[in-house]
This record gives structure tokens, C-alpha cells and sequence, in this order.
């Protein structure tokens, strides 16, 4: 089942953008323009996760956040407001993550995994044609058979499929699954992706974008 | 060491200095009168005794003629002495012949073994000499008598141990009395001092607060002493530092609230741009969506684009160096109307003067800024075929041009605060505009320049009429300019 995310978010331009991110990264979007409404909404339907903006009309975020604490549903603040003050403040009210604007696509998706897997919400085993990845076992199965890969290759494989359609540039994807201690440069992701390539027979699927990078096309 | 005990201690001290100074001048100087008086008797009293034997000397001789020449000498100062010791009360005489042999003395006291006063040579000389014998005092007078022809040393004496003891007894009382004035005078001054340095006190527990940062705190003082004048100037300087910092703090306020909305505004259009941007160039998305993010790109570019245009206007309105001119404020109403025209249309919003020709000393471009700003709010509040109203009147000393819409109004509290840059009512109806809440800050701005006043009334869903107010003073033409202008 998909998970629903609530995006509040006042400028229309940037509530679209992040609609449009998390539905490519296959999650179900309702977005509402101020706190009022988002509290309304809150109390109609059920969130797997909010994506709440502090500068908000009708009543801010971090009121909206002071309103919602006894649901239990995980906040993401994303917000122009860079301070430590507000940044504590709106982890002390019980955030979950914190982002400042201007953010990444990649990196709020990424913190969005974090939080549903710190929930317990997100999937146990991600999906892509034929190929089953279950994450807890750590085990990866192409059409019922077992592919063993190596441990940066089982993690490059993970960040594709969760970034399906997206495209990944190499340093992007050095930084995720190497870390940024790696140095190893860029031709390290190449090898591993020619790997995936070869043993999961992805070779169609696994687009080199030029200038840019990689991307899991179904 | 304390103000109280410095005020204390010093009174203390000098209060015993000249206590005690007064006090032993005064007995001493008493002393040495009853002493002067003393010995003014004494020698009265050997001056008669002098004169005694001179007199007494005939009938002496009548009745001893037969004794030998020295010896009668003898035996007359002998029997005159003895006479008068036995006489007088309180005195002592002692003869010496010129050998020093003593020839009569009633002394029943230990002379001294040394008396310089008995080595006398001359006949008309005195010799006077106080001295201690024992316990008591006594005074020595002696001088030289010629009886026949023969010399002796008489030497008159008397007891003034009295007057010492007077003296004695005259410090005894003093110290006694000086012991309890010094109590008295210690337990008064310990409270007088502590009264007179109370204000300091008060003055310096305040200053402390202040310091520590507590600018409210006043110094609460009611004596018209000096102390009373300090604290009463104390105070007003406590309210300028108060009035200044809360100045200060409100200034920082501003300028971070400045700082906050300006990022805001800038990174709102940014993350947009920069996240459609990304979405173009990384994903593989439909033709619906794709359009959708380039016209987000194009319409966040656009208010960019307005916000760094307004921000331009604002800081160049900071500048101050403005050229003002002979301006026919009727013809420049006009020349807005026809600027503004063509998006009136959209809505079909007529502008109507209602102005007399009249020339102001203005700065043209801001006032157009400024007109044109004003009639773009009014445009976005009013409603389809409404009218606008740009109204030029004069009253006493004033100027007024007004702007006046029938629109939806400004609800009151936002009335205060919408003067302040990125202040906005409707932040979505702003937003649509590519507005970023700018203009009124501008056109306060510019009113500024001007040396004018804004003034808002509003109406909610009935209208705005914001009166620009310029003092005559300000924007009237001088005489001289215009019959320059005449002469040109």
C-alpha cells in the first residue's frame, strides 16, 4: 500500500514541487495551503507523515505541530527559518527532522525513508519488475532466485529502486552508499553499476543520463 | 572603608582633638591666672615686708644703743622677722647674712641643698623662683635689704600648692565630662552619618541594578539636598539610557525581522526554481507536468525579479540626495492615470481626478513611484468596474493628495504594521501578484523624503483612502524661484 503523506505548504510553487517529487518516489500526496486547514485535514484522514512549513497564515507550524503532538504522526518542519532557535524549537515541540529551504529533492526523500523506517512504516521489501529486495534478510531475489551481491552493490541497488525515475548523479550516489569519507572517485559507481547491470540483467532499465548520472527507468 | 564610618570616624577624631585642645588652653590659661595672681600677692606681700624694716628702723635703734654696731643689725632684722612670721599666716622668712649664715628662718619644711636665688649680688634686684618641695609648691622670693649699712639675702616664701591642686582637680573634671560627651557625641554622630549617607547608599544599590541591566529601575530619593538633586538627575539619565535601548532593541527587531522576511522571500522563489529546475533535468516526466514546472520556473523568476527591483527602489530611497523640483502636481496625476491605464482595462477601473492645477516642489520620479504604487494596491483590492479616485486638496498648512478605492479594505490590525517591508494582509492574493510586500514601504519611503505624513483609513469591504499630508512649508514654490523662472 502506498504511504500518504500531507504536504502544508503556503507557496503553491513549492507545494507542487514536492507533490511531484513524492509521487514520482511513489508515495500518495494531499497538500493544504494553511495551518487551519492542515489541522482540519489531520483530523479527517489518516497521515503516515506530515511535511509542515513554520511560516504558515492562520496558525503557524509550530502551533500546528503543538495540536497534532498526541497523534503520533511523524513531522518533517521544512522551513526558511535557518536559526538554532527555531530548529530547536521545532525538534524540542517533537519534529522528527528539520530541513531548510532551498532543500534537494534526493535529500528530503531520503530523510522521509529515515523517519518512516524509524516508525516502522515504510516497506520491508521493495519491489522493482522482478526483482524483490527484502531488506530485513538482506536478501535480493530475481524472479524467485536468490543474486548474491556485494554489500555496496546491494546498497547502490536499494537507493535505485527507492529513487525510481530519478536520476542520480555519481556524487550523489558516492556520497549515499560510500559515504562522504570515500574518495575513491567517480569510477567506483560506474563499476558497480555495470555490475547491477550484468547480474540482475538491468541493462535496459539502469539509463546512463548524460552529464548527470543514473536512473532506474520501469 | 565606608562613606558613614570615613564621616564618622574623622567628626570622632576631630571632635577629641579640639575638645581636648579647648579644654587644656582654657584650664592653663585659668592656672596661669590664679598663678599670675598668686605671685603678684607674694611680691606685694615681700615689697611690704621690704618696706616694713626700712620704717621699723628708728625705733630699733632708740631701743637697742647700746649693742654693738653689727650685732644690732642682726638682731634688729631678727626681731622684725620674727615679728612679722608670727604675724602673717601662711609665709615663711628666711635671713641669710652675706656668707649665706643663716640669722633667722621659720622654714619647717627640707630646703633644697642648691638655691640659686640666695647667690643675689645686686641691691635692686628680684629674685623669683617657683619650686616643688615635698608635695607641695612653693614660691622663693628673694632680695637684698641694707640695714646700717650691712647687707642681708631675705628670702620670703609661701605654700601655693593650692592652685596646682586646682588645676589638678579642674583636668579631672574635664576628662570626666570629656568621657561623656565623647559618648554622647559618638551614638549621635553614628546616626547622623549613617542618615546623611543613606542616599548614596540608595544611589549605589540602583546603579548596581541598572548595570546588571534592569533599565526600568529609578532611584528613589525625596531630600532637596544636593544628594536629592543627584538622584533627581540620575533618574532622567536612567530614562534617556531606558528610552535609547529600547530604541535600540526595537531597531534590532526590525532589521531581524527585515533579515528573516528578506531570506524568506528570496528562498521561497529559489527553492522553486532550483527544485522544478532538478525536476526537469533528472526526471522523466509527462508533458502536463513538465509544462506545469516551467511555468513555476518562469513565475518565480518573475517575482525575483520584481523583489530585487523593489529592494533596488528601497535602497537607493535610503540615499537622500534628491533633486526637487518645480512640479505641476495636476499634469502629473494625469500622466499617471494614462501609465496606469492599460492594466486598468482588465478590470474596467476608471480614475477619476479632482485636482486644481498647482505647482509643488517635489521630487517628480519618487512622486510617480509613488502615486503608481498606491493606485496598483487600490487596483488589486477593487473589485471589476469600480473607480479610483486620486483627490489634490489644500487646507491651512497642509497639502493632501489622496488615494481612495471602494475595495475590500484593510482589517484593523493590520493597520499598524503594514508600512513595514514584506508585510502582507493576503500573503496568496500578494503572491499572485508576484507582490513580496514592498510598495507601502517604498511609498513611506518616499513620503519621508518629503518630509510628509501617510495616513490609512480603511473600511473593511468598504474601502481605503491612504492622505498623503506634505507640509506647505515644504513643498511651496519660494517667491524668488518663481520670479527667476519668469525672468529666464
Amino acid at each position: 500500500m502506498k504511504k500518504k503523506i500531507l504536504i502544508v505548504e503556503d507557496d503553491l510553487a513549492i507545494a507542487k514541487l514536492i507533490e511531484i517529487n513524492l509521487n514520482i518516489a511513489n508515495y500518495e500526496t494531499k497538500k493544504v495551503m494553511d495551518g487551519l486547514k492542515a489541522l482540519e485535514i489531520i483530523d479527517e484522514e489518516n497521515f503516515d507523515l506530515i511535511i509542515l512549513d513554520v511560516m504558515l497564515p492562520q496558525a503557524d507550524g509550530f502551533e500546528v505541530m503543538e495540536k497534532i503532538k498526541h497523534r503520533n504522526i511523524p513531522v518533517i518542519f521544512l522551513t526558511a527559518k535557518k536559526s538554532v532557535f527555531d530548529k530547536v524549537n521545532g525538534l524540542k515541540l517533537g519534529a522528527e527532522d528539520y530541513m531548510v529551504k532551498p532543500f534537494e529533492a534526493i535529500e528530503l526523500l531520503a530523510r522521509i525513508e529515515v523517519v518512516l523506517r524509524r516508525y516502522g512504516k515504510n516497506e520491508k521489501v521493495l519491489n522493482f519488475k522482478d526483482i524483490k529486495v527484502y531488506l530485513e534478510e538482506r536478501i535480493v531475489k530475481n524472479d524467485g532466485n536468490t543474486v548474491e551481491l556485494s554489500p555496496k552493490e546491494y546498497e547502490l541497488l536499494c537507493l535505485l529502486i527507492q529513487n525510481k525515475n530519478i536520476a542520480l548523479s555519481r556524487e550523489q550516489i558516492l556520497g549515499r552508499v560510500w559515504d562522504m569519507s570515500y574518495y575513491g572517485g567517480t569510477r567506483t559507481v560506474d563499476m558497480h553499476i555495470k555490475a547491477l547491470r550484468q547480474k540482475l540483467d538491468l541493462g535496459n532499465h539502469i539509463k546512463t543520463i548524460y552529464k548527470i548520472g543514473y536512473r532506474l527507468e520501469d | 572603608m565606608k562613606l558613614w564610618q570615613k564621616l564618622y570616624i574623622f567628626t570622632l577624631i576631630l571632635f577629641i582633638l579640639i575638645f581636648n585642645l579647648a579644654g587644656v588652653i582654657f584650664i592653663e590659661k585659668n592656672h596661669n591666672a590664679s598663678l599670675k595672681r598668686e605671685v603678684n600677692r607674694c611680691f606685694n606681700e615681700a615689697l611690704t615686708i621690704n618696706s616694713g624694716v626700712d620704717t621699723s628702723l628708728p625705733a630699733f635703734r632708740t631701743l637697742d644703743r647700746y649693742i654693738d654696731l653689727l650685732d644690732f643689725n642682726r638682731r634688729i632684722i631678727y626681731k622684725f622677722a620674727d615679728d612679722y612670721a608670727k604675724k602673717s599666716n601662711g609665709i615663711y622668712l628666711e635671713i641669710l647674712d652675706k656668707k649665706n649664715q643663716e640669722i633667722y628662718s621659720n622654714v619647717d619644711f627640707l630646703l633644697p641643698k642648691y638655691r640659686e636665688e640666695i647667690n643675689i649680688q645686686k641691691m635692686n634686684e628680684r629674685r623669683t623662683i617657683i619650686r616643688e618641695v615635698g608635695k607641695n609648691t612653693y614660691i622663693f622670693i628673694t632680695n637684698l635689704i641694707e640695714i646700717n649699712g650691712s647687707i642681708f639675702k631675705l628670702t620670703y616664701m609661701r605654700d601655693i600648692s593650692s592652685i596646682y591642686e586646682q588645676k589638678k582637680e579642674q583636668y579631672d573634671f574635664f576628662f570626666r565630662l570629656e568621657g561623656i560627651a565623647l559618648v554622647v557625641f559618638s551614638i549621635f554622630m553614628f546616626f547622623i552619618s549613617r542618615w546623611i549617607s543613606k542616599p548614596v547608599k540608595e544611589l549605589m544599590r540602583v546603579t548596581k541594578r541598572i548595570a546588571e541591566g534592569n533599565y526600568h529601575e529609578r532611584v528613589n530619593l525625596n531630600t532637596k539636598d544636593e544628594l536629592g538633586i543627584l538622584a533627581q538627575n540620575f533618574n532622567l539619565m536612567a530614562e534617556a539610557v531606558e528610552e535609547n535601548i529600547h530604541q535600540l532593541e526595537k531597531n534590532n527587531l526590525e532589521k531581524e525581522r527585515f533579515i528573516d522576511n528578506f531570506t524568506h522571500e528570496l528562498k521561497t522563489p529559489l527553492t522553486s526554481i532550483i527544485g522544478y529546475a532538478n525536476l526537469l533535468r533528472t526526471t522523466k516526466c509527462d508533458e502536463e507536468t513538465f509544462y506545469e514546472a516551467l511555468n513555476f520556473i518562469y513565475e518565480e523568476g518573475k517575482r525575483l525579479e520584481e523583489l530585487s527591483f523593489n529592494l533596488m527602489d528601497l535602497l537607493v530611497l535610503r540615499k537622500e540626495d534628491f533633486k526637487k523640483e518645480k512640479v505641476n502636481i495636476k499634469e502629473l496625476l494625469i500622466q499617471v492615470k494614462k501609465v496606469m491605464q492599460p492594466k486598468m482595462k482588465e478590470k474596467n477601473i476608471e480614475i477619476l481626478i479632482d485636482a486644481e492645477p498647482s505647482e509643488w516642489r517635489v521630487e517628480k520620479n519618487l512622486i510617480q513611484i509613488l502615486l503608481s504604487n498606491l493606485i496598483d494596491n487600490a487596483y488589486k483590492a477593487s473589485e471589476r468596474d469600480t473607480k479610483i479616485y486620486l483627490n489634490l486638496s489644500k487646507e491651512k498648512e497642509k497639502m493632501i493628495l489622496e488615494v481612495k478605492d471602494g475595495g475590500i479594505g484593510i482589517p484593523k490590525e493590520h493597520l499598524d504594521k503594514i508600512l513595514e517591508p514584506f508585510y502582507m494582509v493576503d500573503k496568496a492574493r500578494t503572491r499572485a501578484n508576484h507582490g513580496a510586500g514592498l510598495g507601502l514601504s517604498i511609498c513611506k519611503r518616499i513620503v519621508e523624503v518629503h518630509g510628509a505624513t501617510l495616513k490609512i483609513n480603511s473600511i473593511v469591504n468598504e474601502g481605503t483612502s491612504i492622505k498623503i499630508i506634505f507640509n506647505k512649508k515644504e513643498v511651496e514654490i519660494d517667491e524668488s524661484e518663481n520670479n527667476a523662472a519668469t525672468i529666464d
